[in-house]
Formats: structure tokens, sequence, C-alpha cells
């Protein structure tokens, strides 16, 4: 009797990766390096200070996966998955309301219902809703993007209550990330994941991220903290930074880089009532 | 971390316990984290029991997703826009203050803002007959600050005197008494208990500065970790129960003729959703003006950067009186 009840759960499984996930190719050419970005399986980190537009930047992904095909966007569904309390719902319908052709409440609660969302407390309870949320990428085959706002939030709390010990002070964000890359894999996901930029970039070049060549086109404030695992799964790292210039155009900018490929690309974007504008 | 007791839930037997930690599994995580089949065979436990258990403890443990059309439903229904008792201010903040956001007023001292806070008290009182929670850390309340603005708002003396009764003040002075503070007010909130507190929408604290300055430095990542964890307690309130929270912060600079940016670090800064900075008009510096200018320093819903003067002077934060300092400034 077992052995049938593990037949049916994997042949849910089976279901799933058959039907397919759509691709999401299309998604925001402006982001990444190469042509076909994301593909299902890439780790997606979005990094910067405070105000660079990394949230601004997540609502335009999501309004252009939820908004349906005759309008331009993909038509899928989103899972958000919020650790800060940041997610601003009206922020999103106005964003919506802006780029749908009609903007009845119809519409806007059909494109919202395209989306999920979930608010965690505690890196425990993230990591259990992980497993509780795996299900729900069986069932739910039109849900191939994972938002994760952010990653770092439970950063100085896991610390503390880790004492001395690194290992214990970074274990649950390991099983996070362990079991993040196991769902990205098995469903054929693409997840978005924001870090806070915490810490001062070190001054010791031997410390440095990237080779030589790219250091000094990229004075990205960019340094690692959190752990390991979490680290090497990412394929695509996007810095946000905020143009500080006196001139009009108060923009954003944004360096991608894929990180197997060494592969970077530049570009700005400013921020209206519509949202992200390249 | 919690650890697998008998009774967590239906199905969780002190045997399967004694068994499950024969085998290296303690608590929830572990539960959720193993290959069941592999525990079936180890413990000799029922697969189908296990996989029970399983179920129920990741619903008791993790949290549910919600869809979006629900919860926008729900948030047009809930959340509310209080106004700040001057126009201006409203203008800059998109009409006013959200519930379920948290609202930062940055400045030096002297700019102004506990009179903007009590401002802010003395609107939503008088004006919406709601109740406020104070929480003072600095010592700057007074209430005979608080009297003078409802005099000028108000004509009536009954009104004046139950918007005051409106207006809970508590004196915290370290992290730890704000923290039970707002615990006091979570459990109250929670128990809706319909007692001489009546509807609660705002919280204001000045100023969280003065209360974490001291946890900072020394022992590095616990002091960041307390303010964490007020971050948290701050955000979940405003959100579980849509009540604005403003909070007052020191404003600082990297070098002497570096911008202003918010006190307390990298990692505050990214907790309110929306920040206003109060500085001294420049002009005159020979006598005491009353002239304030705030801009808005992060936003997810206007430009930042626009500016709006304030007159923080006698009674109305609006209306233009030639200098007369404020008290208690």
């Amino acid at each position: 009797m077992a052995d049938a009840f593990r037949r049916a759960e994997s042949g849910t499984q089976l279901l799933a990766r058959l039907e397919g996930r759509s691709s999401l190719k299309n998604l925001e050419p402006y982001l990444f390096a190469e042509e076909a970005s994301p593909v299902h399986g890439d780790v997606i980190e979005f990094h910067g200070p405070e105000g660079t537009g990394k949230t601004e930047m997540l609502y335009h992904l999501i309004a252009r996966c939820i908004i349906p095909k005759s309008s331009g966007g993909l038509e899928v569904e989103v899972m958000f998955i919020d650790t800060d309390y940041h997610f601003d719902m009206l922020r999103l319908v106005t964003i919506l309301e802006n780029r749908l052709a009609q903007r009845t409440e119809e519409m806007i609660k059909q494109c919202l219902g395209r989306l999920f969302l979930v608010n965690c407390n505690t890196s425990t309870q993230l990591l259990l809703t992980l497993y509780s949320l795996e299900n729900m990428f069986c069932t739910h085959p039109s849900l191939c993007l994972l938002i994760l706002d952010s990653i770092s939030a439970f950063y100085w709390i896991d610390r503390s209550n880790g004492g001395e010990s690194l290992n214990l002070q970074e274990m649950n964000l390991k099983k996070c990330a362990n079991f993040l890359e196991k769902l990205v894999r098995e469903h054929h996901l693409a997840l978005f994941a924001t870090t806070q930029t915490l810490m001062q970039k070190s001054t010791n070049s031997a410390e440095s991220f990237f080779p030589l060549k790219l250091q000094h086109e990229t004075d990205t404030d960019y340094r690692p903290y959190l752990c390991k695992s979490w680290q090497q799964m990412v394929t695509h790292r996007i810095f946000f930074s905020k143009q500080c210039n006196s001139g009009n155009s108060k923009g954003f900018t944004v360096i991608s880089c894929h990180l197997k490929r060494n592969h970077v690309v530049k570009c700005s974007f400013s921020v209206a009532e519509c949202g992200v504008q390249f | 971390m919690v650890v697998l007791r008998a009774g967590l839930c239906p199905g969780l037997t002190e045997e399967m316990i004694q068994l499950l930690r024969a085998n290296g599994i303690r608590t929830v995580v572990d539960f959720v984290s193993s290959d069941l089949e592999d525990i079936a065979q180890k413990c000799s436990l029922s697969y189908k029991a296990l996989v029970a258990v399983r179920r129920v403890l990741l619903a008791q443990f993790s949290a549910f997703p919600t869809n979006g059309a629900d919860l926008y439903e729900e948030l047009k229904s809930s959340t509310a826009i209080l106004p700040t008792g001057s126009p201006s201010l409203d203008q800059l903040l998109d009409s006013g203050l959200y519930t379920g956001e948290v609202t930062e007023l940055m400045g030096a001292p002297g700019s102004g803002k506990t009179q903007v806070c009590l401002g802010i008290a003395a609107s939503v009182s008088l004006g919406l007959k709601q109740h406020v929670l104070f929480l003072d850390s600095t010592g700057g309340f007074t209430a005979s600050r608080l009297y003078q603005i409802l005099r000028a708002r108000a004509e009536d003396g009954e009104e004046q005197l139950e918007a005051l009764q409106r207006i809970q003040v508590v004196r915290v002075f370290n992290i730890y008494e704000m923290l039970s503070a707002l615990q006091e007010l979570r459990d109250r909130l929670s128990q809706q208990v319909v007692s001489s507190m009546g509807p609660l929408k705002i919280v204001v604290i000045d100023s969280v500065s003065a209360v974490i300055y001291p946890l900072l430095g020394g022992k590095h990542s616990e002091g960041l970790a307390i303010m964490m964890q007020l971050a948290r307690e701050l955000k979940t309130l405003a959100k579980e129960f849509s009540i604005a929270v403003v909070v007052t912060n020191q404003a600082t600079r990297e070098s002497s003729t570096g911008p202003l940016k918010p006190a307390l670090g990298r990692s505050w800064s990214f907790v309110p959703s929306t920040r206003v900075l109060l500085e001294s008009k420049e002009a005159t510096w020979e006598k005491a003006t009353t002239q304030r200018v705030a801009s808005l320093a992060k936003s997810s819903r206007q430009p930042t950067g626009i500016q709006v003067e304030l007159d923080i002077g006698n009674g109305d934060v609006q209306e233009l009186s030639p200098a007369t300092p404020a008290q208690g400034l």
C-alpha cells in the first residue's frame, strides 16, 4: 500500500513535468546578458542598498507575468514569499492599472488571481513553508516563477541565535538554500531572490569577488555575507544602484552578471507611475 | 526550533517520539526534512501514520499562502489613510499616513520631529476620534503643548478633553520596556477588549534611535539582532492589525559635507516604507524660526525629493504666525 501511495505522488510530479512550465524567455530582456534568459533552473539574485529599485523591479516582473497574453503579458502564476512585510499590494495594483488595456476591477482581480503571497516570520518558518509549498508546485503547472523578498531578512537574528558557532548561525539558511535548489530543479522554476547590502565592501582586494578585469568597471558595493550554499547556487547576480547625479534623470542602474560565463551587461531605468521603464 | 513532544499534534504518541529520538530526530524541522520511507523502516513505524503527522505539522508550523485577489479585497476594506494635521505634509505622503506601513521622520535635533508627532496625534484623536498610542523615549512629550495644539483646532472644551483622553502616553526608556509595551498592545488588540481603549489606528514612537543607540557597537550582532526584532514587531503590528506606525529617527552624515542619511545604519534603513526628512529652513539664524522643510527621502508611491514647507509653530501646524518659538522645542 505504501508503494501505491508513492507511485501516485511521483505521478503528479511527472504529469507536471510533461505538461511543461511555460517559457520565461521574454520576461525582461534588459536584465539579462544572454538572449534567452531566464531559463528554468536559473537562480537570480537582486542585490543593492535600500531605495535602489529592487522591489520595484520585482513588481515589474510580477506584472509581466500575471497580465494576460492579450495585453502583452506571459499569463503565468507567481509565488511571492515575503519575509519582511515589504510587499505593497496597492502599488502593484497601480502598476497593473497602468499597464492593462481594460482597467476594470474584473480584469485586475483576474490578474491578481495568478499571484500567491506568503509571509514568513523566522527562518525556521521559511524552511517549513518551503516544504509545504512543494505540494502547490505539483498541483499548479502554470506556477513557474518563485520570488523571495528577501532572503537576507533573518541574517542578524539568526546570527545572534546561533551564538559563537558559524555553522549554527548559517544552518537554517543553508537548509533553505538546499531545499530551494531542489525545488527549482525538480519543478523547473526560476527563482528571483533579493538580498540587502548589509555590509560595507571590504577594502581587501584579496577578498574581491570579481576577476581583476571587471573590478574597475563595476564599482559595486558587494560583499558576500550569506552562506556558501546560497552563493554557489546563484546563476545571475544583478546589482542595483542609484544614480546620484544632479541631472534631471533620477535614474537607477542595473549591472547584470552571469556568473558562470562572466558576461556583464549594464543598463539604466527609471520608475514612473506605471512601474519600471527602461 | 520546536522540539517534538507527545501531543504536539494528533497521532504523535510518546512511543513514536522515543523511536524517532533514537534515530536522531528531535525537532519538527528534522522530521519534516527527513525521508519518511527511511524512517518507517528504521523505526518500524507505519509510513501512512508518518505521512499524516508530517502533513499536520506542516499545516501547523508553516505559513499559508493567500491568493492575490483575496488579499486585495481585504486590503481595500481595511486600509485607511490618516491625516497628519498638516495639508502640505499630507500631500507629501500621498494624502496621509497609510495603515499597514511604518513611516519614519528623520531630522537633526530641533528639526521639529516631536512637534510633528504631536500634531499627528492631535489630528487623529480630534479629527478621526480614534485612539492613539504614543511611546515616548526621550521625555520630549509635553501634555501642555498637546493641549495648546488641540485648543487651536477645536473650540469646544468637551471635545478637547475627549481628544486628550484618547491619546495614551507610555514612557519607555530602554528597548525592553519598548518591546514590552508593544507586546501589551498586541495582546490588547488580539483580545479585542472593548475597554477604555477604543479602536486604535496609529502608534507614534518618539524616538526609536534613543532606545537603540545604546545597543549598537560593542557586542555587535546582538544589538543588531534586537533592533531587527523591534523592526519585525513594528511591521507585523502594522500589517496584522492595520495600524499606521510612525517612528522618529536621528539623521547623520558620513562626512561633514555629505548628504544627510538616517541614523541606525544600513540594516534599519530597509525597515520603513516611507521616510521624510525634516530640516530647518536655510534662512536666518538670528531669530528662532518655526519654519521647516520636509522632503520625501523614500517612498513606494511618489518620486523622492519633493519638498514642502511646514510651520510647526503655535497651534495649527500650517498657520503662518510670526516667529514665536514653540514651547518644548
